[in-house]
């Protein structure tokens, strides 16, 4: 009960003035700290998902769930990581590259699945789609072959494999 | 759920068609949410709907039609406070009307303590015009920002067509589910704008009107109910630990009826006092931290106990692996999901209305002829009762806070409305006056805000003009609302208003006495050199009396209570009287010290509790 693990938090949430704020309030109140957070339209124009994660006890996380609960702008909340679920990050990073260092980088780059956006060695720029350890570990691989410049993460996106969903009905 | 706004039948609103400004249409629908009684200050943001009160209330008087009373506090604080007290007595909607920037943000510390202990408030807000937010303008606060932290829900109407829509759905958040305190910041342009009046329709709340159905629906079924019954059998010393949740969700009553039914004594919360009659034998009064010798040794001592609209709180638990140490088993009936397992784990509960539920077992042990015979339990509560009673020294020269109370309660038996600041006499209050019905007590029980007791006073008594209400006071939680002693005499409110004067902060300095080796750290305040019978005189009450001897206590205290129209006692109290028993911050029950006047049942053992662990 008292081992912290990560777990993966998604939110529908209605489109109100500081909904994000109280939901993310919720986790900062309990000195949670949240490692990542994607907001985004869903198909309803009114609502919007929120993707969060955080490290914590699992009677904590729960309890913060149930919280969340209570917000009168979330429309419904899970903890995906309590059950089957895919995990996906998108990340965007910028590199500078001697010349040399091309071949091997989109070879790297074409390994781990990844694309090239532009391939101007002074800004060399990679997209790649995997899970949050995935990325990390490309992100160090890359830092072997050039200077990074910038790196920009989505965050963790979750879904529950099966049937199940979030909506209300 | 998607309300239609265009369908107007022949049930249409009288008003729906017309073209209103959105101060009136607030005002409107203030009174179609039943709203008998406004409480707030006026300012420049908040003109609109100030002036829009003034129209409607002409027009109603030109009608002979029901005016809506607009009350003015000193401070817009005690403005919240009014519409608490209100809401606390009444069980409706409390609201207050204020300006923006400092008016809302004296507003904070009443919606906090709504929203601790789960009052249902509407506050409506001034706000600077949409185009001037977030430009640092002449009184703007971000009052969505800090209001989202403190309340149930805060509303930023930047939208006018949604104005009518939004109040009504403010009103049905506050009172539904687990009641709590809504903001609306209402913007200067916004409540000028004129628009077209619906007379009906609603914000769409998908998740939470489904939450609030689910919980409508919750049934406790015949598997859960058998469950409860196979630990109330196993049960030889059954105990009801009852909260403010009894009140909120209406089931006193069911309450009631469920603890004679099946013979099971009960102990409340500060929040719950009110829910039993206290002077009936099944009453164990209050547990906690002030809590009664005897209700404290009645958790310590069950085997099952089953908790109803409570939540374990630091004041009640503060040591929770040892809370209620012998019980085998812990059962709970809440509203709210995210309180079950949140201190104390649990091994039966129920997530739903208190009221269905408590005659869902009822009639589940009716059928099924439960019964148990507890009389061994019963007379051990019975005797602890007598043997360890509430008492103090009768014999001190001093007057004592408790024998003033004694002596109150006497005249009003148990049926007066009794509002209080924070701090001893709050305790002393909760300890000492008798509750037969809910609704009566009303403080400021999770927040502890002193300065409560007046202003909650005041709006209790605009809720129920024909009842007696009284506010006990402390001199250091009287000052924070001192204002408010004018506001009694403006409206010629027969609120009596009791001070329990030891010309200091009487709850540190018994903190400091205990824990801090008697350093009286800023909570002496005996050189004061206030006179608040001179202070009460200035703002017009024409009885205000000090009361300083002993032999005149149940003389004076009856020409008080008796005293038509705005009282003010004050009565100089022993200043060294302390609030026991008391259990230290963080101890368990066992570490209980009960002074020198309450029987022990242990040898007390005072220890000094964790530097965390203070306040």
């Amino acid at each position: 009960m008292t081992t912290r693990k990560r777990h993966i938090i998604s939110i529908l949430l209605q489109n109100e003035v500081g909904a994000l704020t109280r939901v993310a309030g919720l986790f900062s109140t309990r000195g949670y700290n949240i490692e990542s957070l994607n907001v985004s339209a869903t198909d309803d124009p009114t609502v919007s998902r929120l993707t969060l994660v955080t490290t914590g006890t699992d009677a904590v996380v729960s309890q913060i769930v149930n919280q969340s609960l209570k917000l009168v702008d979330v429309v419904n909340v899970d903890d995906v990581t309590r059950d089957q679920h895919v995990e996906r990050e998108l990340l965007l990073l910028k590199l500078r590259l001697g010349t040399s260092q091309v071949g091997a980088v989109r070879a790297a780059v074409e390994r781990a699945g990844g694309r090239i956006l532009a391939d101007d060695v002074e800004s060399f720029l990679i997209e790649l789609t995997d899970s949050e350890s995935q990325i990390s570990r490309f992100i160090a691989h890359m830092a072997q072959f050039g200077e990074v410049l910038e790196v920009v993460r989505s965050g963790a996106l979750a879904v529950l494999r099966g049937t199940q969903t979030l909506h209300v009905t | 759920m998607k309300e239609s706004y265009a369908t107007l039948d022949s049930t249409a609103h009288p008003l729906a068609g017309q073209t209103l400004t959105g101060a009136s249409i607030i005002v409107q629908v203030l009174a179609d949410e039943g709203v008998q009684t406004v409480f707030g200050y006026s300012g420049g943001a908040i003109l609109p709907t100030y002036d829009a009160i003034f129209v409607y209330n002409q027009t109603q008087s030109q009608g002979g039609g029901q005016r809506m009373p607009l009350v003015v506090p000193a401070n817009e604080q005690a403005a919240g406070f009014m519409a608490a007290g209100y809401a606390r007595a009444s069980g409706k909607v409390g609201v207050c009307i204020v300006t923006s920037g400092p008016g809302a943000t004296n507003t904070v510390t009443p919606v906090r303590d709504c929203m601790a202990d789960s009052i249902p408030i509407v506050v409506v807000c001034g706000q600077v015009g949409t185009s001037a937010i977030g430009s640092d303008a002449f009184q703007e606060a971000p009052v969505a920002a800090i209001m989202g932290s403190v309340a149930k829900h805060v509303f930023l109407v930047t939208d006018p067509t949604k104005l009518e829509a939004t109040v009504r759905t403010a009103f049905e958040i506050a009172r539904t589910g687990r009641p709590g305190p809504v903001v609306i910041d209402v913007p200067k342009d916004v409540q000028n704008w004129q628009g077209v009046f619906q007379g009906s329709g609603r914000l769409p709340m998908a998740g939470y009107r489904q939450r609030m159905n689910r919980l409508a629906r919750s049934v406790l079924g015949e598997a859960q109910a058998t469950q409860f019954f196979d630990l109330l059998a196993q049960s030889e010393r059954p105990l009801i630990y009852a909260g403010g949740g009894v009140i909120n969700g209406g089931a006193t009553k069911a309450l009631r009826e469920f603890s004679r039914e099946f013979n099971i004594p009960i102990v409340t919360t500060l929040m719950g006092l009110g829910v039993d009659d206290t002077t009936h034998p099944l009453s164990m009064r209050m547990l906690g931290m002030h809590g009664a010798a005897f209700a404290n040794y009645a958790v310590d001592d069950c085997d099952f106990l089953i908790t109803l609209g409570a939540r374990f709180d630091d004041r009640v638990a503060g040591n929770p692996p040892k809370f209620a140490r012998h019980a085998k088993h812990i059962a709970q009936i809440d509203i709210d999901a995210s309180e079950i397992n949140k201190v104390k784990n649990v091994h039966w509960h129920h997530v739903g209305l208190l009221p269905e539920a408590l005659h869902a077992l009822i009639s589940h042990g009716r059928r099924t002829r439960f019964s148990r015979d507890w009389t061994p339990w019963l007379k051990h509560c019975a005797d602890m009762k007598a043997a360890h009673p509430m008492n103090y020294d009768r014999e001190s020269p001093l007057i004592q806070p408790y024998y003033v109370i004694e002596e109150i309660n006497r005249l009003t038996g148990g049926e007066a409305i009794i509002a209080t600041g924070v701090g001893q006499h709050q305790m002393w209050a909760a300890q000492y006056f008798d509750f037969k019905s809910p609704r009566l007590w009303l403080t400021s029980g999770s927040m502890g805000t002193m300065g409560f007791g007046l202003p909650a006073a005041i709006g209790a008594k605009f809720a129920h003009p024909e009842r007696l209400v009284i506010d006990i006071d402390g001199d250091g939680s009287i000052r924070m609302n001192l204002g408010e002693l004018e506001t009694v005499t403006t409206y010629d409110l027969a609120v009596k208003v009791v001070l329990l004067n030891n010309f200091g902060d009487g709850m540190v300095r018994q903190w400091q006495k205990l824990f801090y080796k008697g350093r009286m750290s800023a909570s002496d305040k005996s050189l004061h050199k206030k006179d608040f019978v001179k202070a009460a005189q200035a703002d017009g009450f024409r009885f205000a009396v000090r009361l300083d001897r002993k032999e005149d206590v149940p003389r004076v205290v009856k020409e008080f209570i008796e005293f038509p129209g705005p009282a003010f006692l004050e009565v100089v109290i022993d200043p060294d009287a302390g609030v026991y028993p008391m259990v230290g911050p963080g101890q368990a029950y066992d570490a209980m010290i009960t002074g020198d006047h309450i029987v022990s049942r242990t040898e007390p053992v005072v220890a000094e509790p964790g530097a965390s662990e203070m306040f």
